[in-house]
Formats: C-alpha cells, sequence, structure tokens
C-alpha cells in the first residue's frame, strides 16, 4: 500500500492552560477528498496551521508521503507539495494575476523576472484547469471572491501541488460557482491530488467527500464514509451531550409584542429577515459563523443598515441610522468582545455602570455623586457582581461579573430589550450560570432579550423560541421542546434543507 | 464546463473604482503637462535646454531620497496610510554628508570616506528596521526617533558649522560633463535604472511589493517578510548616503539643515504613486513626481515667486494626493 499523504498522529498542542489539540490523528490518502469537520473550537482550525507550520505542535509526529518532518515552516511543506488555501483569500491586492501566481516561484532570465512567460503561463494554467480566460494582468483586488479562489489554486498547481488544503473555500461563493469549484476538485483528486475539505457546510461535505475525519474537543472521534453513515451521524458525532444542571428553570408568561423585523434587508448580509419578540421573551438567534446572524443581531442596533424592510417598537417603526438612536429607543446591547466594546476595563465599576446613564442622573448637568453612588450600589447588590466595591477597576473583576457590569450599565439607563451576542464566551461554567440567572430574572421583569450564541446546547436550554439563518436567510423557527442541539446544529449547517427542495441562497 | 464567475459579481463597484483611478491618474499627468505648459509661457527662459538639464539636476538629490522612500513604502505597505514610512531619510542624509565631509577634512580620501558615508546611511536603515521589525514600533514613531538620532550625532560631527570639501570626486560631480549631459544627471538616470530593475524586473522587488501589499499573504508564500523590510530601510539607508555625497558636490560643503529636505522627499513619493496604474508607490512614478516639484521650484525662481510657497505646494500636494488616493481606493 502507499504511503498515505499526510499522515498526522497524536498531534498535541496547548495555548497556555488550554489543550487546544488532544492526540489528534488525521490521515489523508492520495487521490481522495477528505472532509474535516467539527464544531468551533474542536481543532479544526488548529490541526490545519500546525500543518501550515504557522503553529509549532507540541507533540505528535507528521508525515508527508511517508516523510517525517521535525521542524514544519510554511517553506518546508510548501517545498513538500502540501499547498494551504486559506478561508481569507491571501493574496496581495495590488498584485496581477500572474505576479500571484508565480509568487516565490518567480522565471527569469538571468536576474531579470520574465514577466511575458508570468503571464502566458498563468493564462495557459487557468485555461486548462479551470477553462477561465482571464487576463494575467488583471489586479486582485478587481477580481470577485471566487475568482480570487481560482487563483489561490491556480498557484499551487503552478507549483507542482500535490496535496490542497482548503479552509472553508466555499464560505462566500454562490451555488454555481460552489458546483464548478467542486468539478475542478474532483478533476484535481482523479488526477491523484490528496485534497483536504474543511467545511461547515454539511451538505457539502457529503457531496463532495471520500472520507470524513470529525473532530470534538481536540480528539479525532471517528474516520467515516460520509455516504455511508448520512449526515446526521457525523452531526451526532460532533455534538458533545451531557447537560448538567446549567440551566436554571425559568416560568414567565410573555406579554405584548416588542419588537418586530418585517422583510428586512441588508445586502450582502441577509434577507427577507423577519422576526416578533414579545414582553418576557428570550428568542434565540443562531447561524454558521458568517451566516448574516449576528449582522441580523447589529441592524437591530443600528449598526448595519437595512437596504429594505423596517424595524418596529411597540409597533412603531423605528429609524436606526446608528447605535445612538437604538439606545435612545431602550435597546441594550452586550457585545461579543467585551472587553474591546462592552466594558472600559481599566475604569471603576461605578464609572462603567453609570458611563450610559450619566445623562438621566444628572441634574442640570451636574452628576450627584451620592444618586450615583446609590444606583450603582443598588445594581452591584442586585445582580450579585463580586467586586470589593464600586471603585474596584473593572479590570481586576472575573469574566463573568465584568458580563454583570455589561449588564448592569444598561439596566442603569432602564433598557427593555437586550441584545446579548455570546454573553458567555470565555467566562466558566459558574459564571454562565449566574449570567442565565441574570437573563430569567430581566425576563420575569418582562423585559425582552434577543440571545445570540454559537454554543446551540444553550439556545435550546434558554430561548423560547429559536430563529436559524443559514447563508442570509431565516431557514427556520423552532419552538422550545421541539428541537435538540444536534437538530439545531444540522438546520444551521443546511443540512435540514435536505427535506425541503435543495436550494441555496446566492451570497 | 463553464468558467467559474463569468464577470466578477460585484463589477459595478470595481467600476467605479477604475475610473477613479483613472481620473486620478490622468489627472496627475494633465497636471503635470498643464504646469509646465504654464512656466513654458510665463516663465523666461524656461524652456532653454540649459534650464531643462538645470531641473533634472534640481530633481536628482530629491529624486534618489525619494526612491529610498519608495522602496520603504513598497516593503512596509502600499497603502501608505497605514503602511510604513521613513522620516529619518533626509536627516540620514545629513548625517552621512557629515560623516563624509568630516574625514576628509581629517584627510582620510575618499576611498575611506565615500565608503563610510555609505554604512552609516545603511547603519541608520539598519536601526531603522531593527526598531520597526524587532521591536514592532510603529514606523512613524521608530523612524521618528531615528531622525533625532541622525540629527544629533550630525550636529555633534559638525558642531552645527559648514565643513567645505574639496575633492576630485566632488568636482567630476559637480562640474563634470559626459556626452553633453552632466555628471549628477548621469548619476540619477544610473540610479533610476538600477532601482528600477530592482524594484519592478526582480524577484525581489516582486516578493517586496508583496510583502507591503499584504504580509500575510506573503508570508503565507513563505516570503520571509522581516528580511525585505530590514531591506527596504537598510536600502533607503544606502541612498541616503549616496545622496549626501551628491549634496556634498553641489554644495562643496556639508552643511546643517538638509533634514528640511523631508517634506519635498515625502511629497514625491507620495505624489509619485498616482503617476502609478495600480496607484502604489513605483520607481517610474516616483521619477516623475521628483520632476514635477523640481519644476514647480524651478518655475517659481524664474516667475520670481518666493521660495517660501515651494513648501507650502508641497504640503498641500501631499495633502490632494492622500485625499484622492484613498478615495479612489475606497469608492
Amino acid at each position: 500500500m502507499t504511503a498515505p499523504a499526510i499522515e498526522m498522529r497524536d498531534i498535541d498542542k496547548h495555548f497556555g492552560p488550554v489543550h487546544a489539540l488532544d492526540k489528534a490523528d488525521l490521515v489523508v490518502a492520495p487521490g481522495t477528498v477528505h472532509g474535516l469537520v467539527g464544531q468551533n473550537g474542536a481543532g479544526k482550525s488548529t490541526i490545519i496551521k500546525v500543518l501550515a507550520g504557522i503553529y509549532r505542535r507540541t507533540g505528535g509526529t507528521v508525515r508527508v508521503f511517508g516523510e517525517q518532518i521535525e521542524q514544519i515552516t510554511p517553506a518546508v511543506i510548501e517545498a513538500k507539495g502540501v499547498h494551504f488555501i486559506h478561508q481569507d483569500r491571501l493574496l496581495v491586492p495590488s498584485a496581477t494575476v500572474a505576479e500571484s501566481v508565480f509568487l516565490r516561484n518567480e522565471p527569469r532570465v538571468g536576474p531579470f523576472l520574465e514577466h511575458r512567460t508570468m503571464r502566458r503561463r498563468a493564462q495557459e494554467l487557468l485555461k486548462t484547469h479551470f477553462n477561465l480566460d482571464l487576463d494575467p494582468g488583471t489586479l486582485v483586488q478587481d477580481l470577485s471572491t471566487a475568482q480570487q479562489k481560482i487563483v489561490q489554486i491556480t498557484r499551487a498547481l503552478a507549483n507542482d501541488a500535490r496535496v490542497l488544503v482548503l479552509d472553508e473555500p466555499t464560505a462566500a461563493l454562490v451555488k454555481k460557482e460552489v458546483d464548478n469549484l467542486f468539478e475542478v476538485l474532483r478533476r484535481l483528486r482523479d488526477d491523484g491530488l490528496a485534497i483536504i475539505f474543511i467545511s461547515h457546510y454539511m451538505s457539502e461535505i457529503s457531496e463532495i467527500c471520500d472520507t470524513v475525519t470529525v473532530l470534538r474537543n481536540g480528539t479525532d472521534v471517528g474516520v467515516v464514509d460520509p455516504r455511508e453513515v448520512g449526515i446526521q451521524r457525523i452531526v451526532d458525532m460532533m455534538t458533545n451531550r451531557d447537560t448538567s444542571e446549567m440551566y436554571p428553570p425559568r416560568d414567565v408568561t410573555h406579554g405584548e409584542v416588542v419588537l418586530e423585523m418585517r422583510d428586512a434587508t441588508a445586502e450582502p448580509h441577509f434577507r427577507n429577515v423577519s422576526l416578533t419578540l414579545r414582553e418576557g421573551e428570550i428568542l434565540g438567534l443562531t447561524g454558521l459563523l458568517g451566516s448574516g446572524d449576528k449582522e441580523v443581531m447589529n441592524a437591530l442596533f443600528g449598526q448595519i443598515p437595512l437596504d429594505s424592510g423596517e424595524i418596529l417598537l411597540r409597533g412603531k417603526p423605528l429609524r436606526m441610522r446608528s447605535p445612538v438612536d437604538a439606545v435612545g429607543q431602550g435597546f441594550a446591547k452586550i457585545p461579543e468582545d467585551r472587553r474591546a466594546h462592552g466594558v472600559a476595563t481599566a475604569l471603576s465599576v461605578r464609572e462603567n455602570i453609570s458611563l450610559a446613564s450619566l445623562l438621566s442622573m444628572s441634574k442640570r448637568g451636574l452628576v450627584s455623586r451620592k444618586d450615583e453612588a446609590r444606583v450603582v450600589d443598588d445594581l452591584i447588590a442586585d445582580l450579585g457582581i463580586k467586586t470589593p466595591g464600586r471603585d474596584q477597576l473593572v479590570k481586576n473583576l472575573s469574566g463573568g461579573n465584568q458580563q454583570k457590569v455589561v449588564v448592569a450599565k444598561w439596566l442603569s439607563c432602564e433598557s427593555e430589550v437586550y441584545l446579548m451576542d455570546e454573553p458567555t464566551v470565555a467566562v466558566d461554567v459558574g459564571a454562565k450560570i449566574e449570567i442565565f440567572t441574570l437573563m430569567n430574572r430581566l425576563a420575569a421583569e418582562g423585559k425582552s432579550m434577543i440571545f445570540l450564541s454559537s454554543d446551540l446546547e444553550e439556545i435550546v436550554e434558554m430561548c423560547d423560541r429559536t430563529l436559524v439563518i443559514y447563508r442570509g436567510e431565516l431557514i427556520g423557527e423552532y419552538a422550545k421542546g421541539d428541537i435538540d442541539a444536534d437538530r439545531l446544529l444540522a438546520a444551521a449547517s443546511g443540512a435540514a434543507s435536505d427535506e425541503t427542495p435543495k436550494e441555496r441562497s446566492t451570497a | 464546463m463553464t468558467a467559474i464567475a463569468d464577470g466578477p459579481p460585484r463589477a459595478g463597484a470595481h467600476r467605479g473604482r477604475n475610473i477613479s483611478k483613472l481620473v486620478i491618474r490622468l489627472g496627475a499627468f494633465v497636471g503635470f503637462a498643464l504646469i509646465v505648459i504654464y512656466f513654458a509661457f510665463t516663465a523666461r527662459g524656461f524652456t532653454t535646454p540649459y534650464n531643462l538639464t538645470n531641473i533634472v539636476e534640481q530633481s536628482t538629490i530629491l529624486g534618489i531620497l525619494a526612491y529610498g522612500m519608495t522602496l520603504v513604502f513598497a516593503g512596509t505597505g502600499t497603502d501608505v496610510q497605514r503602511g510604513g514610512i521613513d522620516l529619518s531619510i533626509a536627516a540620514n542624509a545629513g548625517l552621512c554628508a557629515a560623516v563624509y565631509a568630516v574625514l576628509m577634512r581629517a584627510g582620510y580620501g575618499g576611498y575611506v570616506a565615500v565608503p563610510a558615508a555609505l554604512v552609516t546611511g545603511m547603519a541608520v536603515g539598519a536601526l531603522n528596521g531593527f526598531a520597526v521589525v524587532a521591536l514592532r514600533i510603529m514606523p512613524l514613531l521608530a523612524t521618528l526617533a531615528v531622525m533625532n538620532i541622525a540629527e544629533g550625532l550630525e550636529l555633534t560631527l559638525t558642531e552645527n558649522t559648514v565643513v567645505a570639501v574639496n575633492s576630485p570626486l566632488i568636482d567630476t560631480l559637480a562640474f563634470g560633463r559626459f556626452l553633453g549631459i552632466s555628471t549628477l544627471s548621469w548619476v540619477f538616470v544610473i540610479v533610476s535604472l538600477a532601482l528600477i530593475w530592482i524594484a519592478h524586473y526582480s524577484r525581489t522587488g516582486l516578493r517586496l511589493y508583496a510583502v507591503g501589499g499584504h504580509a500575510e499573504a506573503a508570508r503565507a508564500a513563505g516570503v520571509r517578510n522581516g528580511s525585505y523590510v530590514y531591506g527596504a530601510y537598510i536600502g533607503a539607508g544606502l541612498l541616503a548616503g549616496l545622496t549626501s555625497i551628491l549634496i556634498v558636490a553641489r554644495l562643496s560643503s556639508s552643511t546643517p539643515g538638509t533634514g528640511q529636505m523631508l517634506l519635498p522627499v515625502l511629497a514625491a513619493a507620495l505624489l509619485g504613486t498616482v503617476f502609478s496604474r495600480r496607484l502604489i508607490p513605483t520607481i517610474g512614478g516616483t521619477l516623475l513626481a521628483a520632476l514635477f516639484i523640481g519644476t514647480l521650484a524651478n518655475g517659481f525662481q524664474l516667475l520670481g515667486i518666493s521660495s517660501y510657497w515651494v513648501s507650502g505646494v508641497q504640503g498641500a500636494l501631499i495633502l490632494v494626493v492622500v485625499a484622492a488616493t484613498s478615495f479612489a481606493k475606497n469608492s
């Protein structure tokens, strides 16, 4: 039997205390398309970056066509014929197509570059491999996304690639372009190339891959043939089900409709999205990375202008041009990156909480320290923020408590609608439970929440209803109890659309 | 199979951007032409062969220093606003001139003094590279600090005085002619050709532009980015060293105040971008820009307009060029 094209065994990778890869294996045979799947944080991109020489592995062995490689650097691995087509199209925007194809492998006569040869050979390669008539003098910045992908693959082929690694290659492509890309990949596979295909889109994995390695928590949990076992089985392998008592119960009757979004479109992020939110309701919003779920939330907060459609608050249409408008209407947002957007970590708890509400506290332009202290102390006690005092700097608090400060900030200005963007990212389990308890309390007070999380378990357990966005379109709405995390992931990955006529939006 | 993506989906946006790029480039060329025509009609003696060669000579020092800045732009960010810069280049030339002049005064002769000036320039460039690559200091700040170091060293060496220099090399550079063209102009031509080769017809140049155009992409292609940034700064330093000899030749001495060249050098390198197809710094573009600024200075002189105006015009040019190019890139 011939040696595998790529043989990674027992790969370990630590980032400080985080164990990103735990004895993970990845073995790819030549002449196959090999899928690599896993949830966010499962270790997909880490293992690929180890192979690419961007991260240095902490342990394990890597063989390429049987040859063991100790120290991987980008140059070494490329010399072995392993080429990476990165998700963010890594091309120089001001370079021409020809220059991009031959960068680091430039044809020359003596000390001079052969611009003409470069152009001619680039044109030939594009024509033979992709049947694409593209002027090799075109600047990369003037190419479409699909064309840039093609240029990257052409560059790999010009360098005699034997292994192609494609990281989310279809993320920004429309259906027709995806089909064409797959046709190219199949042909390259038949020519004997080994192709590693990383994608969130389960339907694509089952369409193109001969074998699939499933990663979970930094370990490979199985190598399967997707056509044999089916998507559902792969999704089961990806998700880990051990729900403990993380989710406090809640019993709230929903009131009137507070917020409504009607047929909202904001190209290229999402289109024709409608949703309603009632008093005391927690509405889940989820989708894969880049699906547009985040943008829907940003649009509700005035960060993305709508092309068409409208946003109504208590039946009254709103004009949202900026977050300032949104805050004025009683919207509050808990941003994902709280260090960057949510709290000023160098300021005290008191200053952070009162920042957003100074106006409502001030009398004739002056802030009464006594009033401020009273409001802040009440909130600290109310939310159970663990801090030695109101003048403690926020950066000295734990992640969960910082998150509570963000919430307190909005509570102090009596917001009605809370937009929560990944509020549980990078906080420990205890803090998560406290955040969930706080959400329940807000709901009990009649506040409404939209909860965006890529942790589907949380969504399923916490939300009264959940909306799934797939490639910019609202493809499903599920009431609590009607769906579990597995099926939600399948829906978000586009697998559920197998039941209905298969359709992909044009991104 | 059908071709993938028959046309760019956002063709409209691209077309708009290409049109505004075209307008800017046309504007630059037309502007240059109009100014030449204006001076030809209004400034007495502007079109005489003597004056035209004079413009080239006047532009030589500016042009070669601007080449150095162009190399730094190319290697650290072809988008000049977010990329690197070398604020120390003019002060570096001043320091090199001082080193050369002081060594000549001390009687060392050209065989020691010329290499010493060039090595000084490269050392200052290497210091810039070290600060930017190894210490990861923002180029604007790093090279500002190095500029002050170079100025300080220059003043220490010359004690803020004029150091006169006499040597056959200086005489040749200042007064020599070959095939009816002055030595200074020959130096300009040779340096320009060499740099056009390095920047636009060599592997090194292609990779340098890749590093400046998208550092991550260059790294992913296996280019060792750090050495190219070092190379750009050291190259700029070498050009500063070379220019210092020309400066001494033109003035027959090392004089304080070479650092004042920074504004026109920056103006020339930035203006050069609008003469290029891709709106990025190129040697050819910088050459045209240096001649443009040289023409302006010359025309103002002939018209008897105060030279103080030239500085204002250069500052305005920087603003207009940077605004226009970033507008074209964003639209």
